[in-house]
């Protein structure tokens, strides 16, 4: 690569921008983290202290075990339901597939800690229908614990397997598999010898998504681990605990989660090195002709497991019309929760409103560009700027946020107790999405058109804002949509982050199940849901007619 | 207007290397052909001459400017893409208006000169229609419009016609030679298809793996190549391996397995292996009883195919040692041929010897 080449102005220069972006914000309360975790109390002496300290703590240990338990669990569990029904998606008759796969998506983008509530509200200890069903004399079922965190999971988190799956099945070229028949081989035999290694990476690929998801996740837990230790959840208390005093243990625990997630991803890069699993099909495959046995078991399948998952969020909005007398739910319609929520404030809707607008303009701001140079500029400066933008996704919010903390709460530069470091730390989240989603669009679009342009004499840099962006705009809008649901319902570096005068909706959501007041909290839920599904049904039109894969 | 001067250029993709070492001059106004197979280096060298490709070494100048330090940009060059490049977001107008604007160029001679190019290409009335609207060829002449509409001081031509069904690329590559000569245009054009490249151009350059393998006019690389693989690589030929035999009355017996060839004057010793291209329609079937023009060679050999193809009748004659000798006739139905055992004759003269 050049340096001085007039060429390559443009990519360095946001080559620059984004690493010294990507450096400030989140490599520096990273390495913050790192060093509070090394560092003894007076933050002198290097030490293995803090990790003897909390390693030999059961209660810590069981943190860790639990968490990769539950991680694990999940994994398989996503697998074992995501494949089967990709196939089917694929491959079999199911009826109402277009609305069924809009639906599927829904569990990835609707709030994860606002479905662990709706469960709560299903199957707590006064649960609907776990009183139901001790009415009916099943007494004892109940959502909390590890099986219970384990079921929200995967019905949570399964869109991540489904999706890459279902397009590998339909990327598998049928002559692979009718060459396999031809052979001899019967069609079970066909499918596993020949298509399912085929479908294989994309399997894992999703599947290691799910493990990072749930390892990180603090919303699904905090609702309903009550006191069984999760990782997440311990650095998030050890911190608020420890605020004001030297972060070590908490930095502990953000080390190990980093260490677990960043082991996971790198497991995926070297198995998805080796293999590739485009097998160039040109159309999809047929769909197989069985019996109506199996189409009637594979829609009641398929449709079942994506109304399992947004049932309690259904729920959750139907119960929100509802009175409440304390804790205790009447049955009897009315507006008394909505009415309660906003007579306290309505600052934290207005405050979701305008954070997750900024956060998401300015993840597309950046994030463009960065996708624009990852696509068109290929160098070993560009595979450095991809392998750190995608940095967030090993990164619990949690111990971004402790980072962050660390890093801004004195010296130079000041930023707890303000909107912008709650902005920059969702930016910093959300980036690798939209980097990635504006990378998809690019690989859309021929390189030619802006050499066309480059050749009739508009320069780069304007060539990319004058040609590229309108070009990009339909994806563009639709990606910087998707991170403003997201950023809207994001939970884990909030609670660390936010001050008083700046609490969000998630917040008062957090605050309302801390405390007794479960209509509010059905109503702050119901908000949450609406904020996520209205701008949601405004991508699905925007992108309706383009293949723009956006996970 | 444009001389093109390219001196010791090179470039290197890691380990490959795509320019080895590349000197040619484009003359003003010339029609110049990069011929060769994928990878040879011929969109590479186009690719650097318009600035989206650094060069390892070397130096490119326009007349007197050197223009590879120039930005693409600035270069004023125009291109035509493999597949056309239309701007998809933007009218037929304003995709030609495009380069214009970029120049500051005022709104009413715009209009003017935007209506002049349309009508230079046969699209007048076409500039509110969206490129989807339009045909393969359609976008094509857009392409053209929205070069020529800036005045270039070079026209790169980057295998514009390979998009575009048979007839519609004779049709095409003729209207672009027109284009080309009428407006006095220096233009470069890439392709891998040599029957168009001798069509088009002044003179091709013949590449391959980075290097140019011949440069001349198209008749001269066509009736002389250069090397064995120039000859395989324009038209179709019998390229032949043997050993001198003789030397007779100024020309040169060669023995290739168990036939007699004839061929030029050849400084090689007695003994040597030495290899020759003896093209297809060089060859003539002689009719029964018919002789042989004086100093022509004459073969006799076992017909083993006739593929009759309008125009033109190829055979093959089947040659000592397994060998096939590829025979194209003009104006010859198959069976004026007679019998199997035919005898065609050819002039050592046109026979190209390499060394």
């Amino acid at each position: 690569m050049r340096f001085a080449s007039p060429r390559t102005a443009f990519p360095l220069g946001v080559a620059a921008i984004a690493f010294a972006f990507l450096g400030l914000f989140l490599l520096y309360p990273l390495f913050n983290v790192f060093k509070a975790s090394f560092y003894d109390p007076t933050g002198t002496t290097l030490t293995l202290a803090n990790y003897a300290k909390v390693l030999s703590a059961a209660f810590y240990r069981a943190g860790l075990t639990n968490s990769l338990i539950i991680g694990v669990s999940a994994t398989i569990a996503t697998i074992v339901v995501g494949v089967p029904m990709a196939f089917c998606l694929a491959r079999l008759p199911v009826p109402g597939k277009p609305l069924l796969l809009a639906l599927a998506t829904m569990p990835l983008v609707l709030p994860s800690f606002v479905g662990a509530y709706a469960w709560v509200l299903l199957l707590g200890r006064a649960g609907i229908v776990s009183q139901g069903l001790a009415w009916l004399g099943v007494p004892g079922v109940s959502i909390y614990g590890k099986p219970g965190l384990i079921l929200v999971f995967t019905l949570q988190t399964f869109p991540y397997v489904l999706l890459p799956t279902l397009a590998a099945f339909k990327a598998v070229d049928v002559s692979i598999e009718e060459a396999g028949q031809n052979l001899g081989a019967s069609r079970w035999r066909t499918f596993r010898l020949v298509t399912l290694p085929v479908v294989m990476p994309a399997v894992l690929a999703g599947g290691l998504l799910v493990f990072m998801e749930t390892l990180e996740n603090f919303g699904v837990p905090f609702v309903l681990a009550e006191d069984m230790p999760i990782l997440a959840v311990q650095a998030y208390k050890l911190f608020i605990g420890e605020m004001g005093a030297n972060p070590a243990s908490a930095g502990v625990m953000g080390v190990l989660l980093i260490a677990c997630t960043s082991g996971a991803l790198l497991l995926q890069r070297y198995y998805l090195a080796r293999r590739r699993f485009a097998t160039g099909a040109r159309g999809a495959p047929p769909l197989l002709s069985v019996g109506r046995g199996w189409r009637m078991a594979s829609a009641v399948f398929c449709w079942g497991v994506v109304l399992l998952a947004l049932v309690p969020f259904f729920a959750v909005v139907v119960i929100s019309f509802m009175k409440f007398r304390g804790p205790v739910l009447t049955w009897t319609p009315g507006l008394d929760n909505f009415a309660t929520l906003f007579a306290r404030s309505q600052q934290p809707l207005i405050n979701t409103l305008m954070l997750a607008s900024a956060a998401a303009a300015g993840a597309t701001l950046i994030g463009v560009p960065i996708g624009y140079v990852l696509t068109r500029y290929r160098s070993g400066l560009s595979h450095v700027l991809d392998v750190v933008a995608m940095v967030p996704f090993a990164v619990a919010g949690t111990v971004l946020a402790i980072g962050l903390v660390i890093s801004f709460n004195s010296g130079w530069l000041i930023l707890t107790g303000g909107w912008l470091i709650l902005v920059l730390a969702y930016l910093v989240r959300k980036l690798p999405f939209s980097v990635r989603a504006s990378a998809a669009i690019l690989h859309q679009i021929d390189p030619s058109l802006e050499e066309a342009s480059i050749n009739l004499g508009v320069s780069p840099a304007r060539t990319f804002y004058q040609l590229t962006v309108p070009l990009m705009a339909g994806g563009v809008i639709g990606g910087t949509i998707l991170t403003w649901v997201t950023v809207a319902s994001e939970l884990s570096a909030t609670v660390v982050l936010y001050s008083g005068p700046w609490a969000t909706m998630t917040v008062v959501m957090f605050q309302a199940l801390e405390g007794t007041s479960a209509g509010i909290a059905s109503a702050a839920a119901t908000l949450l849901i609406v904020v996520t599904v209205v701008p949601l049904a405004l991508v699905h039109r925007l992108l309706k007619n383009r293949d723009v894969s956006v996970l | 207007m444009t001389t093109i001067r390219i001196a010791g250029v090179a470039r290197a993709f890691g380990a490959v290397a795509a320019v080895r070492d590349v000197s040619l001059q484009i003359g003003d106004g010339e029609m110049f052909t990069l011929l060769g197979p994928s990878g040879c280096g011929k969109t590479t060298l186009l690719r650097m001459i318009a600035g989206f490709c650094d060069l390892d070494r070397g130096s490119i100048h326009f007349d007197d400017q050197r223009i590879d330090t120039v930005p693409p940009h600035r270069r004023n060059t125009g291109m035509v893409f493999q597949n056309y490049a239309i701007f998809p977001n933007m009218t037929v107008a304003r995709n030609v208006a495009y380069g214009l604007k970029a120049r500051n160029v005022p709104a009413a001679e715009t209009g003017d000169r935007v209506g002049r190019a349309l009508r230079l290409v046969h699209l007048d009335g076409y500039g509110e229609r969206w490129p989807h609207q339009l045909s393969g060829g359609q976008l094509q002449r857009v392409a053209l419009a929205r070069c020529l509409v800036i005045e270039p001081r070079v026209l790169l031509l980057d295998e514009p016609l390979s998009n575009l069904d048979a007839q519609l690329r004779v049709e095409m590559r003729s209207e672009i030679r027109q284009l080309q000569q009428s407006l006095g245009l220096t233009a470069l054009y890439v392709t891998h298809d040599q029957e168009e490249a001798m069509s088009i151009s002044d003179r091709i350059a013949v590449m391959r793996a980075g290097n140019i393998e011949q440069l001349g006019a198209p008749w001269e690389i066509y009736g002389r190549p250069a090397t064995p693989f120039v000859a395989q690589f324009m038209g179709t030929t019998n390229l032949l391996t043997g050993q001198i035999t003789a030397t007779v009355d100024g020309r040169t017996r060669v023995r290739v397995a168990d036939q007699d060839f004839l061929v030029g004057a050849s400084s090689a010793a007695i003994g040597s292996a030495v290899s020759f291209s003896l093209r297809p329609e060089a060859i003539r079937p002689l009719r029964e009883g018919e002789a042989a023009p004086p100093g022509w060679a004459v073969l006799d050999a076992q017909r083993t195919r006739i593929e009759f193809l309008g125009a033109l009748t190829r055979l093959d004659l089947a040659l000592g040692g397994g060998g096939t000798l590829r025979v194209a006739t003009i104006g010859l139905p198959p069976q004026a041929l007679g019998s199997e055992r035919m005898r065609v004759a050819y002039d050592p003269a046109g026979v190209t010897v390499f060394a």
